[in-house]
């Protein structure tokens, strides 16, 4: 996603006849995005920032819909169209504490971090062993792990929900913080690996030379490296197991439901009142939404890699 | 990459003299789980796909083991057909169609706008992405809301019911909008590494868009393109949210595969029918993984 060059000043673009007359430029490695992009935009800029427009709309409205309308009163959120500059107020939010919302938050949070803490703590290490490859044919547990990541997770949900049933732990948080864990087992795996495989092998080398131990190597060399990737991943597992909602939805019920369910039940109780549901529905992507644009650079990166390593 | 490359050449350079033992301890407990919570299930639900096994009843306390007869009736039930039928069209319309061709739209309009714009509009797409699925449905329903929503209103079309109406297409577009980022973030990578030298050459030979795009441009995406096509088919064949827009209805208009299973085994209760369900989806995601995996080897060696 990103070139290691600073991003270079936009030239004003120059409408009209192409530049074929120009000699062609020497341009370097570093310059290869100005250039290219120069060009795009001297055959077609206005359409491109009309289509630039459309999408901030398509994508931004909707949820720029959602959090102004949880600010408005329950009447001025009925008008039709949407009365945009209704007084302000943030009753809604006390209206949903009111009715009990903080035990489901309570319980993503739980499920979220303790699950995002032990993926980390088991996919570092295990990432970390299989990126130094010290047993022959690691490459085939690697790719058991991305294997998994095809399994349809409705196809788990049957067998899991009667093992869970007959262990009696059905409506129980630390259910969901195993399942969350081993689901995102996988990704983090595999996303580690891939962050882990760029360190380089010289500095691993020089750093056993000099009588570094494990925990020290880890600790001095590694964990610099590899922050930004551990920060991508713990990211995206935070991210999924807040959003996760098929697996909360049918294994629990009233003490561990997370707040996804909460919403779901949240809109079949309240019909379309819509300043409460907005509010709802705010409140529940709120930590997401900080965890995403808190590190998007770190998350596109993590994605990428992911995808296409 | 280059690193990937390095150590396969090498698979024996123990480079942090971490050692077999230890390497072992580090690899098993991430194993030994998804083992237990991903693979093992996957397996009993081929056991429990060959009983007559209910969520209530007699059948609940002492299920039989009834063969094939779930399999032999998934495939003669029109449900089930209707079901794969509705599943291809959805992994058509929202993966293959919607989100490929409006990610790549996307990343390849955004190399042409300003740096500040390329970022505001990749953070807009992704936010669609990072919300949880239950409150994308809810901003959707409101949308569709025949009385009061957005869409009506713009259309002037007030009391229809898209989700009655148009099901099908609802939840397609549905999943267009919130997954497309994935897709771009994807796309916009690839571009990065086609070379403009070559575009402009070709440009300069008088090749028109089209052209410069099947000949230039699709070479060095193609990797990519079938990266991207294969992952997202799969996350859409599997998706459950359709379920929060129209619950499979009305009278199983939208119900595609993930939602059918879970009407069939745990609304109906029919475990046993409902697991034979799953497995035949686990084959077919197989079948598409295995696919996937060659390529991946193929591309790495």
């Amino acid at each position: 996603m990103s070139t290691t060059t600073p991003a270079p000043v936009e030239q004003p673009t120059e409408p009209g006849p192409r530049r074929t007359s120009e000699p062609p430029r020497r341009a370097a490695m570093s310059r290869r995005r100005r250039k290219s992009s120069d060009d795009q935009a001297a055959r077609g800029g206005p359409l491109w920032a009309l289509f630039a427009w459309v999408l901030t709309l398509l994508f931004f409205a909707p949820v720029a819909w959602m959090v102004l309308t949880s600010l408005h009163k329950e009447a001025d959120a009925a008008t039709n169209p949407p009365s945009l500059l209704a007084p302000l107020t943030t009753g809604n939010y006390g209206l949903l504490f009111d009715r009990g919302v903080r035990p489901f938050l309570i319980n993503s949070a739980t499920a979220s971090i303790l699950s995002t803490i032990l993926v980390l703590a088991l996919a570092i290490p295990a990432a970390y062993a299989l990126a130094i490859k010290p047993v022959e044919k690691w490459t085939d547990v690697l790719f058991f792990f991305l294997s998994t990541k095809f399994l349809p997770a409705i196809a788990a949900l049957l067998p899991i929900y009667l093992i869970v049933k007959d262990l009696g732990m059905l409506d129980n948080v630390y259910t969901l913080v195993i399942l969350y864990t081993s689901m995102n087992l996988p990704i983090a795996v595999w996303l580690m690996h891939s962050f882990l495989a760029e360190v380089p092998r010289e500095i691993l080398e020089a750093a056993e030379v000099d009588g570094a131990g494990l925990l020290r190597v880890l600790w001095q060399v590694i964990r610099p490296i590899a922050m930004p990737g551990i920060a991508a991943t713990a990211l995206i597992c935070f991210i999924f197991s807040w959003n996760e909602f098929m697996f909360a939805v049918n294994l629990t019920a009233t003490r561990a439901s997370t707040s996804p369910v909460f919403l779901v039940g949240f809109i079949s109780s309240q019909g379309l009142f819509l300043a409460k549901l907005c509010a709802a529905a705010t409140l529940v992507s709120l930590p997401v939404l900080i965890a995403g644009f808190a590190a998007q650079d770190k998350l596109v990166r993590g994605l990428s890699l992911g995808a296409i390593k | 990459m280059a690193a990937q490359a390095t150590s396969a050449a090498a698979p024996e350079t123990d480079a942090a003299g971490l050692g077999k033992a230890r390497a072992t301890a580090f690899v098993t407990p991430a194993l030994l789980l998804v083992g237990a919570f991903l693979v093992f299930p996957a397996l009993w639900t081929l056991y429990l796909g060959i009983t007559d096994y209910r969520l209530t009843g007699i059948a609940a306390a002492d299920p039989q083991i009834v063969g094939l007869q779930n399999y032999t009736d998934a495939l003669t039930d029109p449900q089930f057909r209707n079901a794969l039928a509705l599943t291809l069209l959805f992994v058509l319309g929202s993966a293959i169609v919607g989100q490929t061709v409006l990610g790549f739209s996307i990343a390849w309009s955004m190399r042409a706008v300003p740096k500040t714009v390329k970022t505001v509009v990749e953070s807009l797409v992704l936010l669609a992405w990072i919300l949880p699925s239950s409150i994308v449905a809810f901003l959707w329903i409101a949308y569709l809301n025949r009385d009061n929503g957005t869409l009506n209103s713009v259309l002037g079309t007030s009391g229809f019911d898209w989700l009655l109406g148009h099901p099908m297409l609802s939840i397609i577009v549905f999943n267009t909008w919130r997954g497309t980022a994935f897709s771009m973030l994807l796309f916009s990578a690839a571009l990065n590494a086609v070379p403009p030298s070559q575009l402009e050459t070709a440009r300069l030979a008088g090749a028109d868009t089209f052209a410069q795009f099947r000949d230039v441009v699709f070479p060095h995406i193609r990797g990519h393109v079938l990266t991207n096509t294969l992952l997202i088919s799969l996350w859409t064949f599997n998706d459950f949210s359709p379920y929060l827009l129209t619950a499979g209805g009305p009278n199983h208009a939208s119900e595609t595969l993930p939602v059918y299973i879970y009407n069939s085994a745990l609304y109906s209760g029919e475990l046993g029918y409902g697991s034979a369900i799953s497995l035949i989806m686990l084959l077919i995601n197989l079948l598409i993984a295995v696919f996937y995996l060659r390529l991946l080897k193929d591309r790495r060696s």
